[in-house]
């Protein structure tokens, strides 16, 4: 190795290894995040537009209580007021108001920590709703008409007052809401409409159980929120809310919950169905955007007390969800190239293309590993039968490619109506990028088959193969993903590593084989 | 010792050193067009007065595919290539024709069609380095020497010679078999014999790794053979390798029957098989260049000096 590449190496090495070093032993940072279970971060994003008249934006914003902790929270407000307001109930209110011209991109963001704790029913049953309660959530209204005859007659037949179980009387109303009102989507949001047709949306039966409960004589009221699932959109849902024993408790008519809210479900708005609102505006578009986190004990720290700023400041973690994800799968890339390097520099292995072995495996990052495999062999075996049969068509190079290429959409759109299901967050992530390695995979070995023959062929695309499952693991191991996160410092290691690789000027693995005829003893020319 | 230990003190040269060590400071990527481009090296060698096959006819568009073939129709047999192939890719070789139906190597008869696609293929990039537009060419098909024909069979044999700073250091003759389809390639199945620099004769050979006396077609020996018009072979090689600026160049000779000597291509990046076949190592040989060559140096007093390089290194006083 030449000194440059031998100093320069040591050199990257050394400054990353003493940054990961510093933050590690200095700071305190543990290495790999320490076990925090349900902490995730929620991003509303919203769109708005306007043509120069004033208006506003209103978003429920959520509280801390017993069952979910929020926390770090950060909006912008793009040229525009951002204010909160909080109800008399204590329901909290982000507000955007100002000039609408053209499209104003707005976001608030928190951190929330959901409680996997099981939440008792209350004991103490007959205790009196304070009066505030009572005027606030348990008279009649257009929304829950507690008063409507046909809402006294369906009490009357279910369920009975029984002063002494309200729970279980509450528990019969959720039942009947449950089972006998069938839940769509395009069904009606008035209470009294959904219960006639025996179909209602989430929002027509959150208000229609609202409805029975006040006429039952309990204050009640409904509340929305978001469903939170790893690498899925957040689905927004609307439950009833019932006020006894001193508290307030979740009747979930859609997802089925009564007392405690399960440990995925965010609690965002009171007392109405409506996150996201407008007045003035000439379009509005707004979604929520969730990422689960294995956030370090101490980062939590850090952001509930931010009295470390330098620490805070230096967290990949406090970017916006979007281009944390990118982020993450970024920043393994480097280990996958050190890899690539060892296989080739050092091993001697030949591949197909340079870092073709990467990009399969990145094509197959979604899929477990038996069947990405599975995808490959017969994505690729269906491409070298048409390939030689192309062969005969005598086509030109790019027209063939391209036949080839709609050849492997065909098998994989094929694969799918033939009741293949892939369990992926993403089918076009993780397929569509896939059909064009594939179909560069598939040509380089047809041209090789050709001018090679057969078995050099099958020897490269297994060496492929075989390095491309060699780099698929650090796509797939999490603690991984979490250190290059959480330690981006550790790409210089990487790159000192690579260096010190390239300055290698010895043998490869594979040429010990290759030139053994060359050191063994000349016991060929004996005989 | 280690497997790797006494590779090191054979001076076996392996990729990572090739690459990092000799072609990395010899050859600036910037002069590789000249090889890399087989009508380009032919243009430099022309201009420098040294033989290369003769091209009969070139495609440089779709549309010219037509033209080539129409040019061809006086010669019985000839030889398309991709102005930009490596390792023998994409070259089709005709050995014989009756009217719109040509036989190439093994017997196998293809009509005017399947060579017009061959020669659209090329042009598309098939067998291009990179999978750029290419420039097909037809070559003469190349005749072997009368003392090179019992050694070989269904192709022409060439001689690589490695050419480093100007010096000769290493030589080895290729012969096609029937294994390797003709082609002269020996991890497709050619025989590699060794040639020693300073007498031209060859030492030692193998065949699909194997060390052989005979080749496996003709059972005629391949080994204590002296190459024809050696002097010359080496004496092209070394020029055409002056023209290119690059330091260390596969050079390979062919011995035509009816041309002599002439070059038939240049290569930027050769291969390091040729230490098998010579059963002997490069770096010590590079080494000595290295320590012995002046810039001054005419290309008869650096073959001097590479034959005697090669004497010595086989009398075991290198390294």
């Amino acid at each position: 190795m030449n000194r440059g590449a031998a100093l320069t190496g040591s050199l990257l090495v050394a400054i990353g290894l003493s940054i990961f070093a510093w933050k590690t032993l200095v700071l305190n940072l543990p290495v790999l995040p320490s076990n925090v279970e349900n902490l995730w971060r929620v991003e509303l994003e919203i769109d708005a537009r306007g043509s120069g008249q004033r208006g506003s934006v209103r978003a429920a914003l959520p509280d801390s209580d017993s069952q979910q902790e929020i926390f770090d929270e950060r909006q912008s407000s793009d040229r525009l007021v951002f204010t909160i307001r909080t109800e008399k109930g204590g329901q909290r209110t982000g507000v955007w108001s100002g000039k609408f011209d053209g499209v104003h991109n707005l976001s608030h963001g928190f951190r929330v920590q959901l409680s996997e704790e099981p939440l008792p029913l209350p004991t103490d049953v007959r205790k009196a709703p304070p009066k505030e309660i009572v005027e606030e959530y348990g008279h009649t209204s257009g929304r829950f008409p507690s008063d409507a005859p046909e809402i006294r007659e369906l009490l009357a037949n279910v369920a009975p007052p029984n002063p002494t179980d309200p729970l279980g009387q509450m528990r019969v109303l959720l039942g009947y809401v449950t089972d006998e009102i069938l839940t769509a989507s395009t069904g009606s949001d008035d209470a009294l409409l959904t219960l006639a047709a025996g179909e209602g949306s989430q929002v027509g039966k959150a208000r229609l159980l609202v409805a029975l409960l006040r006429a039952a004589g309990y204050p009640a009221r409904v509340s929305a929120g978001l469903r939170l699932r790893a690498d899925k959109e957040a689905r927004e849902t609307v439950w009833a809310e019932a006020w006894v024993g001193g508290d307030w408790i979740g009747l979930s008519p859609s997802l089925g919950f009564f007392g405690a809210r399960p440990p995925d479900l965010l609690a965002l708005r009171t007392g109405s169905s409506t996150l996201v609102e407008e007045t003035g505006l000439d379009a509005l578009s707004s979604r929520y955007r969730v990422l689960r986190e294995s956030l370090r004990a101490d980062e939590v720290a850090s952001f509930m007390v931010p009295s470390n700023p330098l620490l805070a400041a230096i967290s990949l973690y406090r970017l916006p969800v979007g281009s944390q994800s990118a982020l993450r799968i970024l920043l393994v890339f480097p280990i996958g190239a050190l890899i690539i390097a060892l296989i080739r520099n050092l091993i001697g292995v030949r591949t197909f293309g340079t870092f073709m072995p990467l990009l399969i495996s990145l094509a197959l990052r979604e899929l477990p590993l038996g069947l990405g495999m599975g995808l490959i062999g017969s994505v690729i075996a269906l491409g070298i039968v048409s390939r030689f049969l192309l062969e005969r068509l005598q086509l030109l190079l790019v027209p063939r490619l391209g036949v080839l290429l709609c050849l492997v959409v065909l098998a994989i759109t094929a694969q799918s109506l033939l009741g293949r299901t892939y369990e992926v967050k993403d089918l076009f992530a993780s397929v569509l990028f896939p059909v064009v390695i594939m179909t560069m995979l598939i040509e380089r070995f047809s041209i090789t088959t050709a001018e090679e023959g057969m078995p050099s062929a099958v020897r490269r695309l297994a060496a492929s193969t075989a390095a491309a499952v060699c780099v698929y693991p650090i796509f797939r191991i999490q603690a991984l993903e979490h250190l290059m996160f959480g330690f981006p410092e550790l790409v210089l290691t990487v790159m000192g590593l690579l260096v010190w690789i390239g300055g290698y000027t010895g043998y490869r693995a594979s040429e010990l084989w290759r030139f053994r005829g060359l050191v063994t003893p000349r016991e060929e020319e004996v005989s | 010792m280690t497997l790797a230990g006494r590779m090191r003190a054979l001076g076996v040269l392996g990729m990572n050193r090739r690459n990092g060590v000799y072609t990395s400071r010899w050859n600036q990527r910037k002069h590789y067009p000249s090889v890399d481009d087989k009508l380009e090296t032919k243009r430099l060698l022309r201009d420098a007065g040294i033989a290369t096959a003769p091209v009969l006819a070139v495609a440089r568009l779709h549309s010219e595919v037509r033209k080539m073939l129409r040019d061809l129709d006086s010669y019985a047999s000839f030889v398309i290539k991709p102005a930009h192939g490596a390792m023998g890719n994409g070259i089709l070789v005709v050995l014989e024709r009756d009217g719109d139906w040509f036989m190439r190597p093994g017997g196998r008869w293809i009509d005017r069609r399947a060579l017009s696609y061959h020669s659209e293929s090329i042009i598309s990039g098939a067998y291009a380095l990179g999978g750029q537009p290419d420039v097909a060419f037809a070559e003469e098909r190349l005749s072997p020497h009368p003392a090179m024909r019992e050694i070989s069979t269904e192709g022409v044999p060439d001689i690589r010679v490695v050419v480093y700073r100007g010096v000769p250091v290493m030589s080895m003759t290729r012969l096609p078999t029937h294994r390797s389809r003709g082609r002269a390639n020996l991890h497709q199945g050619a025989v590699g014999a060794g040639i020693e620099l300073d007498s031209g004769v060859t030492n030692f050979a193998v065949c699909a790794g194997r060390s052989v006396a005979v080749h496996p077609d003709t059972q005629q020996p391949v080994v204590a053979r002296a190459i024809p018009d050696w002097d010359r072979v080496l004496e092209i090689a070394v020029r055409a390798s002056d023209q290119t600026k690059l330091g260390y160049v596969g050079a390979d000779v062919v011995i035509d029957g009816e041309h002599g000597a002439l070059v038939l291509e240049l290569n930027a990046r050769p291969g390091l098989a040729i230490q098998i076949a010579n059963r002997a190592g490069l770096v010590p040989r590079l080494t000595a260049v290295d320590s012995l060559v002046r810039a001054e140096m005419h290309w008869p007093e650096r073959i001097a000096l590479g034959r005697e390089i090669a004497r010595r290194a086989r009398a075991g006083a290198l390294a």
